[in-house]
């Protein structure tokens, strides 16, 4: 009430604010919805303001978002190479994919880097904001420490961290090992080592961003709840046990399931450190629908890569509509 | 002059990347003149390269007047090349490796001119071996072979000598490359021997050591189809060798995801002993990769078993969708950049004395595209400009021609190629890898894409 | 900080004071304690493990959060031999600084660093155009479809991208209306980037926020809809605006399949899509140090712009969530 009042007379008592027709504007509104509806009535209604507002998003979208993706669900049952025209093929994309003995130790490998994500990369965060948020001094000097992997250009950190893995007995991290008595390890070299070796490069590149955000959110546990703890005489692993981490359950449980839908598009890894190999050790979902549409020269597999693709899409899509019901709720609590 | 195998690793053919230029290339005529549109070099290549071709752009406009030659820098790079061949913005000469020449003439990509190479009368000069790369199972031919290149071991000489051998006797059989290995690894902590494994450059590599060991990895139907040979004893015993020279002698050094780009460059810096790869290669290694050309050696591959050495080489060729005049245009550029200097003095000379002059390698062995006697001869017109250490090289000059070339597999090359890089890539990082179950696989699976 | 134009008087405080609220109620809400209390503070037990804590986390922070770029920075400038053979000796056969003169001349750096920085800023600033105006216009104007476009924007959130990447290369190659391909121009990197339905969604629930009454108060005063947005709306949104620029410029930044597939040719890519390329061209030393200045501009501005930096990436948690 008093807003209006007050920001409508600094508005008026302003010589410079501009106010062209005002009789009319306001005339204008309270009718508009009463009135027969002509192209004059929708123009003076703000009509083309509103299409004027929307057109970016419009041709943006309708170009580079909505034409795509249906173009995505046509061109799954098409066969095409860009040379010849497109043929309708039904569900073969799909069955061609399914049958690509490629397809499983793709999904069984994105799984592992996954799974192993989360065993590395997903406590990590957690306990390093909670120490961090403990400390009262130097707590801008530490948050800064741990961004800094984020301010790395992502692929700068794999290049460099290739440059780690080197897996001769003088590479950097087995001179490290080396120290501490530890025989050299192949790292990228080995079927076996190749993926946790992408998974701890990929943990070290986003555990910083992480950190920050659970710190944000231990900043926004009420006191209160500790000092209620404190009263029941509550010790300090009480206190986080059965404050902190519930108190976190929201934010956690959305950081999870971003991670898991981050990891199941993960490509930039294994496309640069290993290109998938050795012998598939690294081919993730992402990298196989690379190689279908670009990897052959002579034309791509348009059709199995699009078919692929949806196929993740509707796994990621229940995943990320998981995620909005999460976070509708969280909001609004 | 790039190495046709630079292009090739990559992934193979050599394209134009014209943007959207070739919607107006189709004979423009401007103040009177044919533009013609030519592929020249990957961007990146150096002032030098560029200055040479401008020298040879202005020989051939002043001798054609009537055609303006206009040079595109090229690079082919897989996401990009289908789509450059659905726009048709391909230049109107270009050239491609053997390895994707096959499919793109049987896609009818390629222009025919069966009736060009006659009546230029070179036809019953070619190396017949290397026509058939451009031939159609229609009888026709496709394109103009300009270079070609055979499979060598390069060995460094200065690690030869670290390790106590003598560079100037290089291993002549498999097993003798095998206990070079083992010496240069234990005298120098080296890689004794590499070879390629990713971007399908070790599946090219696994077939030119399987041929050499008297493998034929895919046998030709005759008819447009083809049966994939790939699982037998001569793949297995260069599968084998691999994984005896990694696990049992530790004579590869610690890195098995090298490429044509990484393990020349490891190569250069002294890092490997010995490695195949194609003949051509001192050019990009001494230029490239700033390797010594004191170091480097270039001998034959050991051929075991009835085994052939495997080439390659690209073609010069042109778009089915040029007009009559733009077709003869680009048949004399092709005729007067590509070939005369393979067959006339003058044009070899004066190739040659540009590309010295401009600090180019000349003189690095390849196979002959026309017969043997004319290389032979073109050879000695062109040996005062000659400036690689041929001496070094003896072991592949003098042996080169005793050996039985053999092409690369030509249906589904690449994709094929893409197989075989897991089973180099198994051996070398799995020490439990099981040969025969591999092996088996792979042959279904090519087999399935050949059927496709 | 202040855009262009903005209310004057009465009608300016009372904005910045809204403005200024909500920042301090998205930032501080806590009080300064966590777990531990001041008593718990006082016991020597703690007071032994918090001193534990700080050495693990300075250590800890120091050796994984800089550690790398400190070795990037001394093997930028170590010949390469030094650098395979001894990789944490310091400079054992001395220091070569030709390595970083090589990289920039060379690798052409400087090149590909602009083209990086033109990749952002275009990213950057068609993201915020279209997720301003759009955000205004759903939530502010609200014309009747509304809920129609509202909808259809929220629907592509579940769709991950690598399903338009195949088809969007296609649009890219074969463009509507235009018939001119994009590749290898900027506009195939900036435009799709600005089909960002996060953005809009940011945008849209931060102006659903803003006090009604204020733009009442604006339209019976005859401002029209340009107006409100430009001198209302945008400076009200100053939060959110960096928020969403900080995640525009950061994924530009980290873009990497998109631009490896739109922009082949090498004079246009971003450093991002440079460097794997050259790497096998390069020298080990020379590299190196590619990759060391290819770090130390990001870092620096980091370092510069620390507080927006991790405002943004905590406050984007918090919306996020």
């Amino acid at each position: 009430m008093t807003l209006t009042s007050e920001a409508d007379a600094a508005a008026e008592a302003d010589p410079r604010h501009p106010s062209p027709e005002p009789a009319g504007a306001r005339a204008a509104m309270p009718t508009r919805r009463r009135r027969q509806r002509t192209p004059m009535t929708w123009i003076r209604g703000g009509g083309a303001w509103n299409l004027a507002f929307l057109a970016p998003m419009l041709i943006v979208f309708g170009v580079f978002s909505w034409g795509p993706i249906a173009q995505a669900v046509i061109m799954s049952f098409q066969k095409t190479n860009l040379i010849t025209p497109a043929t309708w093929v039904g569900l073969d994309n799909f069955a061609r994919v399914l049958a690509d003995p490629n397809l499983g130790t793709a999904v069984l490998n994105t799984l592992y880097f996954a799974v192993l994500a989360l065993i590395f990369g997903f406590p990590l965060p957690i306990i390093m904001a909670v120490l961090m948020s403990e400390v009262k001094r130097g707590k801008g000097l530490y948050s800064a420490l741990a961004y800094l992997p984020v301010v790395v250009p992502p692929v700068v950190a794999v290049l460099l961290w290739k440059v780690f893995y080197n897996a001769s007995p003088d590479g950097v991290f087995n001179t490290i090992l080396g120290w501490a008595g530890i025989p050299p390890q192949p790292w990228l070299q080995s079927s076996a080592t190749a993926m946790p070796s992408l998974v701890i490069e990929a943990t070290w590149a986003a555990a910083g961003g992480s950190i920050i955000i659970y710190l944000a959110a231990l900043i926004a546990v009420p006191p209160e709840l500790y000092d209620a703890a404190e009263v029941d005489g509550a010790g300090i692993w009480r206190k986080i046990w059965h404050v902190t981490l519930p108190q976190l359950r929201g934010i956690l449980f959305i950081m999870l399931i971003l991670q898991v839908i981050g990891t199941a598009q993960v490509f930039l890894e294994p496309f640069l450190f290993t290109g998938g190999g050795p012998n598939n050790a690294t081919l993730t979902v992402l990298l196989l629908i690379y190689r279908y549409a670009f990897q052959n020269s002579l034309g791509g597999d348009y059709g199995e890569a699009t078919a692929l693709s949806l196929m993740l899409a509707i796994f990621l899509g229940l995943l990320s509509w998981l995620y909005f019901k999460l976070t509708d709720r969280w909001s609004t609590n | 002059m790039k190495s046709s195998r630079r292009i090739a690793i990559a992934g193979l053919a050599a394209l134009a990347m014209a943007g959207s230029l070739a919607a107006c290339s189709q004979a423009a005529e401007d103040d009177g003149k044919l533009e013609l549109r030519v592929a020249t070099f990957p961007p990146g290549a150096d002032q030098a390269a560029y200055d040479a071709f401008a020298e040879q752009e202005k020989q051939f406009e002043e001798a054609n007047p009537d055609i303006d030659i206009v040079g595109l820098e090229y690079e082919w790079t897989a996401p990009t090349f289908a789509a450059q061949l659905a726009g048709g913005s391909l230049p109107d000469v270009f050239t491609v490796p053997f390895t994707d020449s096959k499919t793109l003439l049987e896609n009818d990509q390629l222009m025919d001119v069966t009736d060009e190479v006659k009546e230029l009368g070179y036809a019953d000069k070619f190396n017949p071996i290397i026509l058939e790369e451009v031939t159609g199972s229609d009888g026709a031919i496709y394109g103009f072979p300009r270079q070609a290149y055979a499979n060598g071991l390069h060995y460094n000489r200065d690690l030869f000598e670290q390790a106590g051998l003598d560079p100037d006797s290089p291993p002549t059989t498999w097993e003798e490359v095998r206990e070079a290995a083992k010496t240069i690894a234990e005298k120098t902590g080296k890689a004794g021997y590499a070879t390629m494994t990713s971007g399908n450059t070790g599946g090219w590599q696994l077939s030119v050591q399987a041929v050499s060991r008297g493998a034929t990895l895919q046998e030709d139907n005759g008819d447009g189809t083809y049966t994939s040979t790939i699982d037998n004893d001569a793949t297995k015993a260069a599968l084998e060798f691999l994984h005896d020279l990694r696990w049992e002698d530790d004579s590869m050094g610690a890195t098995f995801d090298l490429d044509w780009g990484s393990i020349n460059q490891e190569f250069a810096a002294g890092n490997i002993g010995m490695y195949t790869t194609g003949s051509d290669v001192y050019t990009a290694l001494v230029r490239d990769f700033g390797m010594a050309p004191d170091n480097y050696g270039l001998t034959v591959i050991p051929l075991e078993d009835g085994g052939k050495v495997l080439g390659g080489g690209d073609i010069a060729v042109m778009p089915p969708t040029i007009d009559d005049a733009t077709k003869a245009a680009a048949v004399k550029w092709i005729d007067w950049y590509y070939m005369q200097k393979l067959l006339n003095e003058d044009a070899a000379v004066a190739d040659a004395k540009a590309l010295s002059e401009s600090d180019q390698a000349v003189g690095t062995p390849l196979l002959p595209v026309l017969d043997q006697e004319t290389y032979l001869e073109s050879q000695e017109w062109i040996k005062d400009y000659v400036n690689v250490p041929l001496d070094q090289m003896t072991g592949f000059t003098e042996g080169i021609f005793e050996q039985t070339p053999a092409g690369e597999i030509k249906g589904q090359t690449q994709p094929i190629y893409a197989l075989m890089d897991n089973l180099v890539q198994a051996v070398l990082t799995d020490q439990n890898a099981d040969v025969d179950a591999l092996l088996a696989q792979v042959d279904v699976d090519a087999q399935a894409l050949l059927d496709e | 900080m202040t855009a262009t134009s903005t209310p004057t008087g009465p009608l300016k405080a009372k904005l910045s004071a809204i403005v200024r609220r909500r920042e301090k109620d998205a930032t501080d809400t806590g009080a300064d304690r966590g777990v531990l209390s001041e008593h718990d503070r006082k016991r020597p037990s703690v007071r032994v493990s918090t001193t534990a804590i700080h050495v693990f986390l300075f250590v800890g922070l120091v050796v994984a959060g800089l550690g790398p770029l400190l070795w990037l920075a001394k093997a930028a400038v170590t010949p390469t031999q030094d650098t395979l053979t001894q990789p944490f000796a310091l400079w054992p056969n001395g220091i070569d600084w030709a390595n970083l003169s090589q990289a920039w001349n060379d690798i052409h750096i400087d090149q590909y660093f602009l083209n990086t920085i033109w990749v952002a800023a275009g990213s950057w600033f068609f993201q915020l155009l279209v997720a301003t105006t759009a955000g205004y216009a759903l939530s502010i104007l609200r014309p009747r479809y509304a809920p129609v476009l509202n909808a259809l924007v929220l629907a592509t959130l579940f769709i991950p991208a690598v399903v338009l990447l195949v088809p969007l290369y296609l649009t890219i190659l074969h463009p509507p209306v235009i018939d001119v391909s994009l590749l290898n121009t900027y506009w195939a990197v900036w435009l799709p980037a600005a089909a960002n339905a996060f953005n809009i969604l940011l945008m849209k629930r931060f102006f659903d926020g803003l006090p009604r009454e204020v733009f009442e108060a604006a339209r019976t005063d005859g401002a029209g809809p340009l107006r409100m947005f430009w001198s209302i709306v945008l400076p009200m949104s100053k939060p959110i605006l960096g928020v969403v620029s900080v995640f525009a410029v950061i994924a530009a930044w980290k873009d990497f399949l998109w631009p490896l597939l739109v922009l082949p040719d090498p004079a246009v890519q971003p450093l991002s899509v440079r460097l794997p390329a050259v790497q096998s061209q390069t020298e080990l030393d020379v590299f190196l140090a590619a990759l060391a200045i290819s770090t130390l501009i990001p870092v620096v501005l980091f370092l510069i712009f620390q507080r927006l930096f991790l405002r943004g990436a905590g406050l984007g948690g918090a919306v996020k969530g």
